[in-house]
């Protein structure tokens, strides 16, 4: 049988000066959890999430900052001829995080 | 003075071959593809004593496909960039022991864990055959098949409880290239001691254990009913067969008993665990498996394998060829779903176990079918590789925190201490408590044999 990864998992962040802060995710998938933080718009940094629920993020770049945390979605193993996935993905499990610099 | 099973048997003159046939004979029903009852059934027929020693557990998961060694628990960052690959390690909680970045929860338990970085066996590349290695210690042919090592479990320690003793989780071995055999029978120990194969996915939200669900409308009124009148048709059966039949008789007693009882669907029914405890091993096949391994240690089961996947086909898997067709798992795969999913459901099990009181007494096993060639393929995939690979101990006796044997420079071939697959079988029985001197099985022609023809590796327990 494959893989079919089930309901819908979910976690709440925040910011704390520098540290960025996740809670437990709830129906938790267990692939790859990432920080993806964006600075105007464009992704700037991919930070493991899953050994530690806190990171330092001290970037001072002028900007507007989003972070959020992505779980790794299975949906097949199936990939194009770039070796990119054609149906997993990773999508967004929590609030995001919006600040200025 | 021999133990078959915990049956003290003189190993001289004839009453030792008597007495051995005798309780051998019970088991040496040819094995086949088993519903609850028929399983059951035949545990009854050759089921030995609960021993009064000192018994312990073992969960082994096993990585079908098998991950690569040079990517995972034996790095080689010294290497030239085609062998050491696109990972990088990290430090562990042990000095010196560096482990593959994607498992940082692993790396802050390695103080409990023994790796065996110079395993290798010395036939053909299949799955199959290192599959029949790891699960049974033996190699084989159809003519000559070997028993799975929680048959042999099953054999000498018998059932606790209504629980198999030896049950597969989620499902057996199915398709992986190269024939049926996996290892993963009871062979001639007899469908006594089959293992109970879940067949069925504790993940998903419709699970259900078929063998202990009643068929659709029949309640358990309707099962005390049938089980009553097939009680009143053995009791006239009895009066005219044979031993055996009464053993099937016993077993369909005890199918009944595992569709009402309790005990058994508890064991079984992961919505008794909660919320946080199923989110920390992870809400997927394996993590579900992990979990649903501790709740059937924890209420009788002696032996339980949990199989990292059933096929190597059209699968995200640990078979990393990255062929472009139905084997195209490449680092993607190892970075994204694999390395996290077990780094997750790895550690929470032993956690869990050892929260719990049980790790003391319950030996997990990490196990594979071989290791992946050193050097890259053209298309940045890893092949098959019995030269040498990595698995590991963790619990019971197992002293952790220990590297025993290594590879070479390019993690080709063992440099130190080179390491069969039978050493890994022998130093499972002598972690769950067998002494392998003295407890023998019944083999093929029923003449005692040796569980399995290799001793432990001596250094697991110092």
């Amino acid at each position: 049988m494959d893989q079919r990864f089930e309901g819908t998992p979910r976690a709440e962040v925040r910011r704390e000066g520098q540290r960025l802060i996740r809670g437990e995710v709830a129906n938790d998938w267990g692939s790859q959890l990432v920080w993806s933080i964006r600075r105007n718009g464009e992704v700037v940094a991919t930070v493991p999430a899953r050994a530690e629920e806190v990171i330092e993020f001290p970037d001072a770049t002028p900007g507007s900052y989003e972070a959020v945390l992505r779980l790794f979605h299975y949906e097949g193993y199936e990939k194009d001829k770039d070796g990119k996935y054609t149906k997993s993905k990773f999508v967004d499990v929590s609030n995001p995080v919006v600040w200025t610099v | 003075m021999l133990h078959l099973g915990h049956e003290r048997v003189p190993v001289c003159g004839d009453v030792t071959r008597r007495s051995f046939l005798q309780a051998g004979a019970a088991t040496m029903t040819g094995a086949a593809a088993l519903s609850l009852p028929a399983v059951l059934s035949l545990e009854a027929a050759g089921a030995v004593e609960a021993s009064k020693q000192e018994i312990r557990n073992c969960i082994t998961i096993f990585l079908v496909g098998s991950p690569g060694q040079v990517d995972t628990w034996d790095m080689k960052p010294d290497a030239p960039a085609e062998i050491r690959g696109k990972f990088k390690p990290i430090a562990t909680n042990v000095n010196g022991i560096q482990i593959c970045e994607h498992f940082p929860l692993m790396a802050r338990m390695m103080d409990k864990v023994a790796l065996i970085r110079s395993l290798h066996h010395n036939t053909g590349a299949t799955h199959e055959n290192g599959q029949r290695w790891m699960m049974t210690g033996h190699d084989f042919n159809a003519d000559s098949m070997k028993p799975h090592s929680g048959s042999v479990l099953s054999r000498v320690f018998g059932n606790r409880g209504m629980l198999p003793a030896s049950v597969v989780l989620p499902e057996k071995i199915g398709n992986t290239g190269a024939g049926p055999l996996h290892g993963q029978s009871a062979a001639y120990l007899g469908s006594s001691h089959e293992p109970f194969f879940l067949q069925s996915d504790p993940s998903r939200a419709d699970f259900k254990v078929s063998d202990l669900t009643p068929p659709a409308g029949q309640t358990e009124f309707r099962i005390n009913a049938r089980k009553e009148l097939l009680k009143q048709i053995d009791n006239v059966q009895r009066k005219v067969e044979t031993n055996s039949e009464l053993g099937r008789d016993t077993a369909y007693a005890r199918a009944f008993n595992l569709l009402t009882s309790p005990e058994a669907k508890t064991a079984f029914d992961l919505t008794k665990e909660d919320d946080r405890t199923r989110n920390r091993y992870g809400r997927n096949t394996l993590g579900q498996s992990c979990l649903m391994a501790r709740r059937l240690i924890e209420r009788g089961s002696r032996y339980v394998t949990v199989n990292h996947f059933e096929t190597v086909f059209n699968i995200s898997c640990w078979d990393m060829h990255a062929d472009g067709g139905s084997l195209n798992n490449t680092y993607a795969d190892y970075e994204q779903l694999l390395c996290p999913q077990f780094d997750w459901a790895f550690t929470a099990l032993i956690e869990d176990l050892e929260q719990r009181g049980l790790l003391k007494e319950t030996v997990v096993c990490v196990l594979s079918e071989f290791g992946r060639t050193p050097g890259l393929n053209p298309r940045g995939g890893r092949d098959h590789h019995p030269g040498v690979w990595t698995n590991f101990m963790v619990g019971g006796p197992i002293r952790g925190g220990q590297v025993i044997g290594s590879s070479d420079k390019t993690g080709a071939r063992p440099q130190n201490q080179p390491i069969l697959p039978p050493q890994i079988l022998a130093s499972i029985y002598h972690a769950m408590g067998i002494d392998l001197e003295t407890t023998m099985m019944p083999g093929p022609g029923s003449r005692p044999i040796r569980l399995v023809e290799a001793e432990p590796i001596s250094q697991l327990f110092s």
